[in-house]
C-alpha cells in the first residue's frame, strides 16, 4: 500500500510517470495471421473467418488432385498445432477433407481451433431451406446441403454495435413465408443502437450476398466489410428469382431526419468481374473489373411473390478467373446508411442461369 | 467506512482538545470561539487506478481540466492550538490523460427502447479519457494550530456528485470481439460516454496545510482522497477502479 501511494505521488508531482508502468502482460491473444497457399492452386484468394473460426479456400482442379500444402502462420508469440508441413486433400465434390489448427496465445490460457474447408459450389441455385444460429452472437447465416458457407450478410458487423444477442435483432434471417419449400430469406432495414450512432450509423439496411463479411474494417468502413462474390467459370445467361417487397413507412436520411415525400424501395443485382480477390461495398458497382451486371431496374412494392429473370448485360468478354457476386438489399440506398426502418425483402428460389 | 472516518476525526480531536486544555488548565483564560472562512481555489490531480495495472502500456500525456473549487469554512477553536471544522464547497474534478493500453477488457451495456444490449472486447491502441465530475462535498477536519501563521487539519470529507463528465476516444488500435479470441476489428477512432455511469456519492481522506499571508488571508494546499471507486461495481467499462484523488491548492480569507 506505501508502495503504491508512493508510486501515485509521484504521478501526482510529475504528472507524467512512465516509472509506474508494469512489465507488458504475455498476450493472451490465439489467432490465424495467414494461411498461405500457392496462388496457382486457388481460384479464389482464402478467406480467414475469424468470427467463426474457420479458413475458406477456394482449389482448381489439380489442387484437388495432388493436394495442397499450406504455410500456417499464426499471431506472433502464440504456438500452432499440428506443426504444418503436410499435404492437405480435399473431395472434390463434397469438399470434405475437414483439417483443423489449435492455436495457444503466448500466456497459454487462450485457445483457438480453426477449421480448414473447401468451398464448392456445384449448382448455382438456392432455396434457402437451412440455416444456423452462430454462437454467441446469435445471428443466422445460410449454409449449403453440404453445410459450406457462402452467403453472407451485415450479421456479422452488427453483432458488434451491442443488439441484444437474438436472431429476431438482426437484419438478414429466415422466415416461413416461402415462395418453395419451407424457408426463404428476408431482409428488413432496423433500427441502429446508440453504440452504432457514435459511428455515425443509424440504420442497419438488411442485405444478403454471395461472399464474405471481413469484420477488420466493420468498424473503420463498413462498406469494405462487405466483400462481395464467389469463384465462377463460364458464361452466365441471367439472374432469376422470386422476391416479395414492401417498404417502411418513414424514409429517413444519414442524420436519422425523416424525408417528406421519399419511399424506400429494395435492390437486387448480380454482378460478374474478374480476378480472384473480392470486391466490396465500396467498389462492386464501379470497379473496371466488370465484366456484366443483371440489375433488378425498378425495387418498388411487390405484396405477393414476383418472378424476376435478369439478363446479364456483358461490357467486356469472359476471363479465366472470375468471381460472381448476387447482392440485395431491403434499402436501396441502405450503403449510405438512409432508408425506412421496417422496409422488408422475402427472397427464394435464386439461381444463375447459364 | 464514513463511520470509520468520523471515528477517527472525533478520536483526534477529543485528545487534542483534552490535551490541550489539561496543559492550559493552571495558566490561562482560554475561551472557545467560532472563526468563518471563505476557500477558493484549484483542485489538481487524477480520477485514476491505485497503481496501475498491466494493461497500461504508456501514458502520452496528462492535463487538469479547469476545476474550480469555492467553499465556506466554520471552525470552532476549542483550545488554544486545537480545534475542529466543517465546511460546504463546491467542488469541480477534472483532468485529461492520453495513454496506451493492450488488452484492455471493457463491457459496455446499452439501452435500445426495450432491448438490452451489450457489446464486451478487449482493446488493443491509444486512448484519450476526459474526467471532469463536480461534487458538493462536506469536509470535517480536526484542525491544529500551532502558532499564528500556521494551520493544518486532517479529516475526511462525503460528496455528493451533481453533474458528471467521464468521456473521450479509442484510437489507432483494433478490438477483439467477445474477448482475446475473438475476431480482430480495426478501432481508426470510436468515442465513448461513461458519463451516466459516475456515482453520485464519494467519500474520502483529506488533510491540508494552511499559511497565514496577510492580516486574513491565508494560502492553502488540501488533499483529497477518495475511497470509494467513483463506478459502481457492475460498471465494467473500465476491469479497474477509479478513484478521485485531488490536491486543492488555493487561499482562505478570514471573515
Amino acid at each position: 500500500m506505501i508502495k503504491r501511494t508512493l508510486c501515485f505521488g509521484a504521478i501526482l508531482a510529475t504528472l507524467l510517470s512512465s516509472s509506474c508502468i508494469k512489465d507488458a502482460p504475455l498476450s493472451p491473444e490465439a489467432d490465424l495471421d495467414s494461411f498461405i497457399v500457392d496462388q496457382a492452386d486457388l481460384t479464389g484468394a482464402v478467406f480467414i473467418d475469424e468470427a467463426n473460426s474457420r479458413v475458406q479456400l477456394y482449389l482448381k482442379q489439380n489442387a484437388f488432385e495432388k493436394g495442397i500444402v499450406p504455410r500456417v502462420v499464426p499471431i506472433p508469440g502464440s504456438t500452432v498445432e499440428p506443426a504444418y508441413g503436410d499435404t492437405l486433400k480435399f473431395d472434390q465434390v463434397t469438399g470434405e477433407g475437414l483439417t483443423s489448427y489449435k492455436i495457444t496465445s503466448q500466456d497459454g490460457n487462450y485457445h483457438k481451433t480453426y477449421t480448414v474447408s473447401v468451398v464448392t459450389i456445384g449448382v448455382w441455385a438456392w432455396d434457402f431451406e437451412q440455416w444456423r444460429v452462430q454462437e454467441p452472437n446469435k445471428y443466422m447465416y445460410t449454409v449449403e446441403d453440404n453445410a459450406t458457407v457462402i452467403w453472407s450478410s451485415g450479421n456479422p458487423g452488427i453483432a458488434l454495435s451491442g443488439v441484444q444477442a437474438d436472431p429476431k435483432q438482426y437484419p438478414l434471417r429466415d422466415t416461413t413465408e416461402p415462395y418453395h419449400g419451407q424457408y426463404c430469406a428476408v431482409l428488413e432495414t432496423r433500427a441502429g443502437t446508440t453504440l452504432s450512432a457514435f459511428v455515425g450509423i443509424r440504420l442497419f439496411a438488411g442485405n444478403f450476398f454471395l461472399g464474405v463479411f471481413d469484420s477488420r474494417f466493420a468498424l473503420s468502413n463498413p462498406l469494405a466489410s462487405t466483400q462481395f462474390g464467389q469463384p465462377y467459370r463460364g458464361r452466365p445467361k441471367s439472374f432469376s428469382g422470386y422476391y416479395k417487397y414492401q417498404p417502411g413507412p418513414v424514409y429517413q436520411d444519414k442524420a436519422g431526419k425523416p424525408v417528406a415525400g421519399a419511399t424506400d424501395s429494395c435492390s437486387m443485382y448480380a454482378v460478374l468481374y474478374g480476378g480472384t480477390t473480392r470486391l466490396d461495398g465500396t467498389n462492386i458497382q464501379t470497379s473496371d473489373r466488370i465484366i456484366a451486371v443483371a440489375k433488378l431496374p425498378d425495387g418498388g412494392a411487390k405484396a405477393t411473390y414476383t418472378r424476376f429473370n435478369l439478363p446479364f448485360i456483358f461490357l467486356k468478354d469472359i476471363e479465366p478467373q472470375m468471381m460472381l457476386a448476387i447482392v440485395m438489399s431491403s434499402s436501396y440506398k441502405g450503403d449510405l446508411y438512409e432508408g425506412a426502418i421496417g422496409s422488408r425483402l422475402l427472397v427464394d428460389s435464386l439461381q444463375i442461369i447459364r | 467506512m464514513m463511520r470509520y472516518i468520523s471515528k477517527i476525526f472525533i478520536t483526534l480531536t477529543l485528545i487534542g482538545a483534552a490535551s490541550d486544555l489539561l496543559a492550559q488548565n493552571s495558566t490561562s483564560t482560554f475561551k472557545p470561539f467560532l472563526e468563518h472562512r471563505i476557500l477558493a481555489g484549484f483542485n489538481f490531480g487524477a480520477t485514476a487506478p491505485m497503481g496501475f495495472p498491466n494493461t497500461i502500456r504508456a501514458i502520452d500525456g496528462y492535463w487538469p481540466e479547469f476545476s474550480p473549487t469555492l467553499g465556506y469554512e466554520l471552525s470552532v477553536r476549542a483550545s488554544q492550538k486545537w480545534g475542529a471544522a466543517i465546511g460546504v464547497k463546491l467542488d469541480f474534478k477534472g483532468m485529461g490523460i492520453k495513454d496506451e493500453v493492450q488488452y484492455f477488457h471493457t463491457i459496455i451495456t446499452v439501452q435500445d427502447g426495450s432491448s438490452t444490449g451489450t457489446f464486451e472486447g478487449t482493446f488493443t491502441g491509444k486512448n484519450k479519457t476526459i474526467a471532469r465530475n463536480a461534487y458538493v462535498t462536506f469536509p470535517i477536519s480536526a484542525v491544529f494550530t500551532p502558532n499564528n501563521n500556521w494551520r493544518f487539519s486532517l479529516g475526511g470529507y462525503m460528496a455528493w456528485k451533481f453533474s458528471a463528465n467521464f468521456h473521450g476516444t479509442v484510437s489507432d488500435g483494433y478490438i477483439r470481439n467477445g474477448g482475446p479470441t475473438g475476431e480482430k476489428v480495426i478501432v481508426d477512432e470510436a468515442t465513448f460516454d461513461f458519463s451516466s455511469e459516475v456515482r453520485n456519492f464519494d467519500v474520502g481522506f483529506q488533510g491540508g496545510a494552511e499559511r497565514r499571508v496577510g492580516k486574513k488571508l491565508s494560502v492553502l494546499g488540501n488533499l483529497a482522497w477518495g475511497v470509494r471507486p467513483i463506478f459502481p461495481s457492475d460498471f465494467q467499462g473500465l476491469d479497474f477502479p477509479l478513484y478521485n484523488v485531488f490536491l486543492m491548492l488555493g487561499v482562505s480569507y478570514k471573515i
